[in-house]
C-alpha cells in the first residue's frame, strides 16, 4: 500500500459560531492527484487554508507526511508547495522577481527560477512586469512559486478559475504531469466535476463543510452516469424489440432513452439493433449535472 | 533565516516610493529651514547672533515629532500593503518561515529606513549650517547627531503600533488615518502632560534629562512590540 500524505481526524472549524468545516477526515496518498469538489461555500479553501496552517483548526488532528502539522509545521511546509485562491504576486516586480523573492526565502538555486519557468511556459515573459499578465498568466506564475521548492506535496486552489479553455486545458496537462514525472501528490480543488474529473484519481466533495463523498473517479463516474439515449430509426418498433430482449426503456420524443448501463450491455444493445436493420444514428451518454448529482449525494446527509 | 527573509523584502520594497519617502522626510524639514532662514537671515542673525547653531536645531526640532510619526506611519503602511494588495499573505505564510520571523523582518527594515531618515535629519542640518555660513569654530557635533537619534528613539511606541495596524488591517486608511491623527496631535505636545508617550519625542529634546524620554521611548516600544508580534504568530490568514 502506498503512503498516506495527508490524513485529518475530526478537523473542524468555527466561524463566529458557523462551522465552515465539520468532522472532516481526509486520507490522501503519495503519487494521487485528489480531487476536491463542491459548491462555492463549501469549505474547499477553509481546509486548504487549514492544511497550510494559515488558519488554526478549532478541533481535530491534521497529519502531512506522518507529522502532526501544530508541532512540526517548518518541516511539513518544506515539502508543500501551494497555490491559494487567486494568485498572490507583486504587481510591480517582473515574474524572475516574483519568484526570487520567494526563492530567497526557500533558498534553492537560482537555476530553479528558469526551471519552472519553463514547467509553466512563461519563457520569453519573465522580465516584464506581473500587473501587465493576464490573468492565465498570473495563474501559471502562482503555479510556478508554488513549484520552486521542489515540493513532494503540492496544493492548488481551483487553479482553472478564470482561465480560457486552452488556459486550463494547458493547466491540467500540467497537473496530470506533476506524480508522473516529479513523483508529486497533488491536492486540487475546483467546483467543477467535469474539471476533476479529467484530472483527478480520487475526489472527496465537500457540502456544507462535511465529506459527503470520498471514493475513486471510476466509481464516482459509474455513480453519476446518467443514462444512455439512442436515436434510431423506426423508434417505436426498436423499442418493443428490445423490450422483449429484455432491455427496460422509454421513448422521448423519438429519442430511445435507457438507465445508466456499462459498456458491453451498451455494445450488445446497439449489435442487436444494428442486426435488426435499424439505423444508428446516435448513441449519447446523458451525464448527471453536478447539482444533480449533489442532490442525489446530499440527499442521503441529514441536517440538523 | 531572518536575514533570507529580509533579502526578500528589500527586493519587494524596490520601486514602492519607500527609499523616496525615507529621503524625502528629512530633506523636507531641511529646506522648511532653509526657507526660514534664507527669508528672514538678517532678523535671525540679529536675534540670535550669540547661537546661530542653536537656533536652527531650536527651530528644527519643532518639526521633528511629527514627521518622524508620518515617516513612521507611511513607512509601515507602504511596506505593509505590499503583502495586502494582492494578498501575498497567504502566499508568504505558508512557505517554510515563523511568523515571528516575517514580522520581524518587517520591523527592522522600517527601523533600517528611518535611521537612514535620521541619519540624512542630521547630516541635512550640518550641511544647512555650513551653506548659511555659521562658520566651524563652534559647530555642535554631539548636538546634531542628538537631534537625529534620541526624538527616534522616542517615537518607538508609536512605530510598533502602526507596524501593527498597518499589517493587521488590510484597509491602509485604518493605520493611515490613526497615524495622521497621531501626527497631528503630537503638533500640540507642549499642551500635553509628560506621560503621554506621544510627547516623548519632543522632549527628547525639549526639557532637562531628554536622553530619559528616547529611553523610555526604546523601551515602550519593545514592550509593545510583544503583544503586536504575538497576535500577527497567531492570527487566521485569511
Amino acid at each position: 500500500m502506498s503512503e498516506t500524505i495527508i490524513e485529518t481526524k475530526g478537523l473542524l472549524k468555527n466561524y463566529k459560531g458557523r462551522a465552515a468545516v465539520k468532522d472532516l477526515n481526509l486520507n490522501i496518498r503519495k503519487g494521487e492527484i485528489y480531487g476536491f469538489l463542491g459548491p462555492n461555500g463549501a469549505g474547499k479553501t477553509t481546509t486548504i487554508r487549514l492544511l497550510l496552517g494559515l488558519i488554526a483548526p478549532s478541533a481535530g488532528t491534521i497529519e502531512i507526511f506522518g507529522k502532526d502539522l501544530r508541532h512540526e509545521k517548518m518541516n511539513i511546509l518544506r515539502k508543500v508547495g501551494s497555490l491559494v485562491e487567486s494568485p498572490s504576486y507583486y504587481g510591480h516586480l517582473t515574474a524572475i522577481q516574483n519568484l526570487e523573492a520567494i526563492r530567497r526565502i526557500l533558498n534553492v538555486p537560482k537555476s530553479r527560477i528558469s526551471e519552472v519557468l519553463d514547467i509553466v511556459s512563461l519563457t520569453g515573459e519573465e522580465k516584464r512586469p506581473v500587473k501587465g499578465f493576464s490573468l492565465g498568466m498570473k495563474q501559471r506564475l502562482g503555479i510556478a512559486s508554488a513549484l520552486l521548492g521542489n515540493p513532494e506535496l503540492l496544493i492548488l486552489d481551483e487553479p482553472t478559475n478564470g482561465l480560457d479553455p486552452s488556459g486550463i486545458q494547458e493547466i491540467r496537462d500540467l497537473i496530470k504531469r506533476m506524480p508522473q514525472e516529479h513523483g508529486i501528490t497533488v491536492l486540487v480543488s475546483s467546483h467543477l466535476l467535469s474539471e476533476i474529473e479529467l484530472m483527478a484519481n480520487t475526489v472527496g466533495i465537500l457540502h456544507q463543510g462535511s465529506m459527503v463523498y470520498q471514493d475513486s473517479i471510476t466509481n464516482l463516474q459509474q455513480r453519476a452516469a446518467g443514462e444512455m439515449r439512442l436515436v434510431v430509426s423506426e423508434p417505436e418498433m426498436a423499442l418493443s424489440f428490445v423490450e422483449n430482449r429484455g432491455y427496460t426503456g422509454v421513448l422521448q420524443n423519438g429519442t430511445l432513452c435507457f438507465t445508466r448501463m456499462n459498456d458491453t450491455t451498451v455494445a450488445q444493445l446497439v449489435k442487436v439493433l444494428v442486426e435488426k436493420g435499424h439505423a444508428i444514428y446516435r448513441v449519447e451518454e446523458r451525464r448527471q449535472s453536478l447539482e444533480e448529482f449533489f442532490l442525489q449525494v446530499v440527499g442521503g446527509v441529514s441536517h440538523d | 533565516m531572518i536575514r533570507r527573509v529580509m533579502s526578500a523584502d528589500w527586493l519587494k520594497i524596490h520601486g514602492k516610493g519607500l527609499w523616496f519617502l525615507a529621503g524625502l522626510g528629512p530633506l523636507g524639514l531641511v529646506a522648511m529651514q532653509a526657507l526660514n532662514f534664507g527669508l528672514r537671515y538678517d532678523y535671525i542673525k540679529q536675534e540670535y547672533a550669540m547661537d546661530l547653531w542653536g537656533a536652527l536645531l531650536e527651530n528644527i526640532s519643532f518639526f521633528v515629532p511629527v514627521a518622524l510619526y508620518l515617516g513612521s506611519t507611511l513607512i509601515c503602511s507602504l511596506m505593509a500593503n505590499i503583502e495586502h494588495q494582492t494578498s501575498s499573505w497567504k502566499q508568504l505564510l505558508a512557505l517554510p518561515i515563523s511568523r515571528v520571523t516575517v514580522f520581524s523582518s518587517k520591523l527592522l527594515l522600517c527601523l533600517i529606513l528611518l535611521t537612514i531618515s535620521c541619519v540624512l535629519l542630521s547630516a541635512g542640518v550640518m550641511i544647512l549650517g555650513l551653506v548659511l555660513g555659521f562658520g566651524t569654530d563652534h559647530i555642535p557635533y554631539g548636538e546634531i547627531v542628538r537631534i537625529g537619534l534620541w526624538p527616534y528613539g522616542a517615537a518607538l511606541p508609536i512605530l510598533s503600533l502602526q507596524l501593527w495596524l498597518s499589517l493587521t488591517f488590510s484597509n491602509q486608511a485604518i493605520s493611515v488615518s490613526f497615524g495622521l491623527i497621531l501626527s497631528i496631535v503630537s503638533l500640540f505636545s507642549i499642551y500635553l502632560p509628560e506621560w503621554v508617550p506621544l510627547v516623548w519625542p519632543y522632549l527628547a529634546w525639549n526639557s532637562l534629562q531628554p536622553m530619559f524620554y528616547s529611553i523610555f521611548g526604546i523601551l515602550l516600544g519593545m514592550l509593545l512590540l510583544l503583544p503586536g508580534a504575538l497576535h500577527f504568530a497567531r492570527k487566521d490568514v485569511i
